[in-house]
């Protein structure tokens, strides 16, 4: 219907999706929001192209999302991963995605939204522009993502984290009941295979193999930092003063099985976004120092450290491989880094 | 593309598909098939096929089938049939081998029932009591992991009996035996119906007038096809061998990919049948089991949108099945090969929507379930999202269905 604004006739929501439209001519529409509020955030996440340079000196492409109009200039620019962020339960979020040459989408896992919020697009639409609406009903670390040939978008840097604060008491608290954490630190673990970074958007989606099923990683980075600089970086390094609470919000966005080992005991008090010990069949549950745990893609856990005495302790990140179970790269997939406590 | 049709190999296609009794319970050929709860003997072949891909490619490959109950297109139940039965019962099933090579039958968590293997061409018994209720993965561990990759596997899913489950006054039903039950699963069953769980509890039977299946299974495994063709071509490949250069370009959940894994109108009907058994639906306020069963070689990442759901249970080293005591509300599940979880989809409405009901967006809501570790999104090397995928459908709200029902 052309005065449809939604065009849900033009979408998966409206039209039976064929195996064409399911996944090599997926519905690409830029319709407006349904169901919308007036927003309590806005925020703005637009596609451009970045590029970083390995340890090697590879000049290595790379896909983000900048904020236009971040108050921040670094995240105006394309990052590696993609700018946070950080909102509070109850806010009416509207997330307005431009696409540019596109399409995209914007999934924000861990997010609940209706089906066309959610931004797949076999069940709904790419877009060119879209705004996504949402409105988080407990606190939690979660991701938004590009769900559009994910595979490959996934990797490209298409990702960045989303914070979820108390209704509240916001940011130093995991909930409005507690606990409380004093410092703060993101552990966001990717890898990447230097091959996949000069595909294109659309390479493999109508047929052709190009290789997607085979993931071969060379570089192991640290929340946008490579390992090389992972224990002196300070987007990699933890800091909190002796006798206070550390929140470690640990993401693994790699393609690996992500095995963690810190030499401290660790609370855990959230798995993916949900808070433990708020229902009567979960609880929080401690990992002992140096007791290896592992993440596999896009698992999160909120990591409650509290070190009683100064120094630093170390932690450690081993990429595995799916299959094999190998550390990745003979061996090389490793990001080790540290919690200064002062 | 063309999307080519199944063949039979040699002598095995003399046995094709005749229908089961069973199969004119159903109301028609696009319904999804009843279960069927099995005791006593039950008969399996295991025959090679060159079987299509999602993207058409024909891949050799090993399948157990229900024998009288498989269809020649894909199979109704005769694809990685599952096994339902109930704790305590005898199953008694005879395997027949229509290979040219030798397999065997084995079920995780279950003491070897024999170490010989059936040899071409002949057929053995294997007898065993059924296990606690949980889930369970049958295979062929000749030649291991060969057979099993080959795509000899398949889940058996074990059903409570009455007289171990009923509950205590004021408690609900769950789908384990009071010696496996921890409070925290009685405390999280007791919650469905209520405040935070709006709608029904959990229900063992289906009642009467519904037929879509409330508890399904999710199989993982992957195939990779050059392997498979040099099998086919008669190459003896060592499962070491195999283990360290297994490189899967083809993804399944249940035995089917991408497309194939949601019931799409252009599917044919025994296709469109088949995805039944793996599509959840329903309606707010309708908790529906997953049964979770790696039986492949890959750790699968596997994340569910739409809503958060509970991780019931795990595995003990000997392979019997532990309820939680823990039970974690995930977005994300683990699956390492051959993990098995039971996993609560509690169907509850999307909580982050600030409009609810909405009024704009119709009805169905539709979220996907796709392995996060995203290659296996993937068939013959692209074709994204033709890999382990499939989504669940939420059809109305609770009023929604109360009034189906003729309750409002």
């Amino acid at each position: 219907m052309a005065d449809d604004p939604f065009r849900f006739d033009d979408t998966a929501v409206g039209q039976e999706p064929t195996f064409e439209t399911y996944g090599c001519k997926v519905f690409h529409e830029s319709p407006e929001t349904p169901d919308k509020l007036r927003p309590d955030v806005v925020i703005e996440r637009e596609f451009k192209n970045g590029e970083l340079t390995a340890p090697d000196g590879r000049k290595i492409k790379f896909w983000g999302f900048v904020d236009s109009k971040s108050p921040d200039p670094v995240f105006r620019q394309p990052v590696y991963p993609s700018p946070p962020m950080r909102v509070r339960v109850g806010q009416v979020v509207h997330t307005h995605l431009k696409a540019g040459k596109g399409p995209h989408t914007i999934h924000h896992h861990g997010i609940l939204p209706t089906t066309f919020n959610d931004g797949v697009g076999h069940v709904s639409f790419e877009a060119g522009e879209y705004t996504y609406q949402w409105r988080p009903h407990k606190p939690g670390t979660n991701l938004y993502h590009c769900h559009r040939n994910t595979v490959l978008h996934f990797e490209m840097g298409m990702v960045g984290l989303i914070i979820v604060d108390p209704k509240l008491k916001g940011r130093g608290w995991l909930s409005d009941d507690g606990p409380e954490y004093h410092a703060e630190q993101a552990w966001v673990a990717d890898d990447m295979d230097p091959r996949w970074h000069e595909f294109s958007h659309n390479d493999g989606l109508c047929g052709e193999d190009v290789g997607l099923n085979r993931f071969e990683p060379k570089y192991f980075l640290l929340s946008g930092v490579f390992n090389n600089r992972t224990t002196t970086d300070p987007r990699a390094v933890a800091t909190v003063p002796a006798g206070k609470t550390l929140l470690i919000r640990l993401l693994n966005a790699s393609y690996s099985v992500l095995r963690v080992t810190i030499g401290v005991d660790a609370e855990v008090h959230a798995v993916d976004g949900s808070q433990l010990g708020q229902h009567a069949w979960n609880r929080p549950f401690t990992i002992k120092a140096n007791q290896p745990f592992d993440l596999t893609t896009a698992q999160r856990r909120a990591l409650l450290i509290k070190p009683t005495q100064r120094g630093e302790i170390n932690a450690k990140m081993e990429f595995l491989h799916w299959i094999t179970g190998k550390i990745q790269d003979n061996g090389r997939g490793v990001v080790r880094t540290k919690i200064v406590v002062t | 593309m063309e999307r080519r049709q199944f063949l039979k190999l040699g002598a095995a296609a003399a046995a094709a598909g005749t229908l089961s009794p069973a199969m004119a319970e159903v109301a028609g050929p696009r319904d999804v098939p009843n279960r069927i709860i099995r005791s006593g003997r039950l008969d399996l072949t295991i025959t090679p096929y060159e079987y299509p891909m999602v993207d058409g490619n024909l891949v050799y490959v090993n399948l157990f089938e229900i024998v009288g109950e498989s269809f020649l297109n894909i199979g109704r139940r005769g694809l990685h049939p599952v096994i339902w039965a109930m704790e305590g019962d005898t199953l008694d099933i005879r395997i027949t081998n229509k290979d040219s090579r030798p397999h065997a039958f084995a079920v995780t968590g279950v003491p070897p029932i024999s170490g010989e293997p059936i040899p071409p061409g002949g057929t053995r018994p294997y007898s065993f009591k059924v296990p606690p209720p949980g889930s369970y993965i049958y295979h062929d561990p000749y030649n291991y992991p060969v057979n099993r990759i080959l795509g000899l596997n398949g889940a058996l899913i074990v059903l409570p009996s009455f007289d171990t489950t009923t509950p205590p006054p004021g408690s609900s039903p769950i789908p384990y035996n009071r010696t496996q039950q921890t409070a925290q699963v009685q405390a999280l069953f007791d919650a469905l119906g209520h405040s935070k769980f709006p709608g029904n509890k959990w229900v063992p039977e289906l009642p009467a007038d519904e037929h879509h299946p409330r508890d399904v299974v999710w199989l993982t495994s992957e195939i990779d096809a050059g392997l498979a063709r040099r099998v086919a071509d008669g190459a003896e490949v060592d499962g070491s061998v195999w283990k360290s250069s297994f490189t899967p370009n083809y993804f399944t959940l249940s035995g089917v990919s991408g497309f194939d894994t949601a019931r799409h109108e252009e599917l044919d009907d025994d296709k469109f049948a088949y995805a039944g058994l793996i599509e959840p639906e329903g309606y707010e306020g309708q908790p529906t089991m997953l049964r979770c069963l790696n039986a492949g070689l890959c750790t699968h990442s596997l994340h569910i949108h739409g809503n958060d759901i509970y991780e019931l249970t795990g595995t003990n080293p000997a392979g019997a099945v532990v309820v939680s005591d823990n039970i974690l509300a995930l977005d994300v599940w683990a699956m390492p090969p051959m993990a098995r979880k039971d996993m609560l989809l509690p169907f509850v409405r999307p909580l982050d929507a600030p409009v609810w009901p909405p009024n704009d967006e119709p009805f169905p809501m539709r979220y996907v379930m796709h392995c996060h570790c995203e290659m296996s999104n993937t068939a013959g090397g692209g074709n994204y999202p033709q890999g382990m995928v499939t989504h669940w459908e939420m059809l109305g709200t609770y009023k929604d269905y109360l009034k189906s029902k003729g309750l409002l």
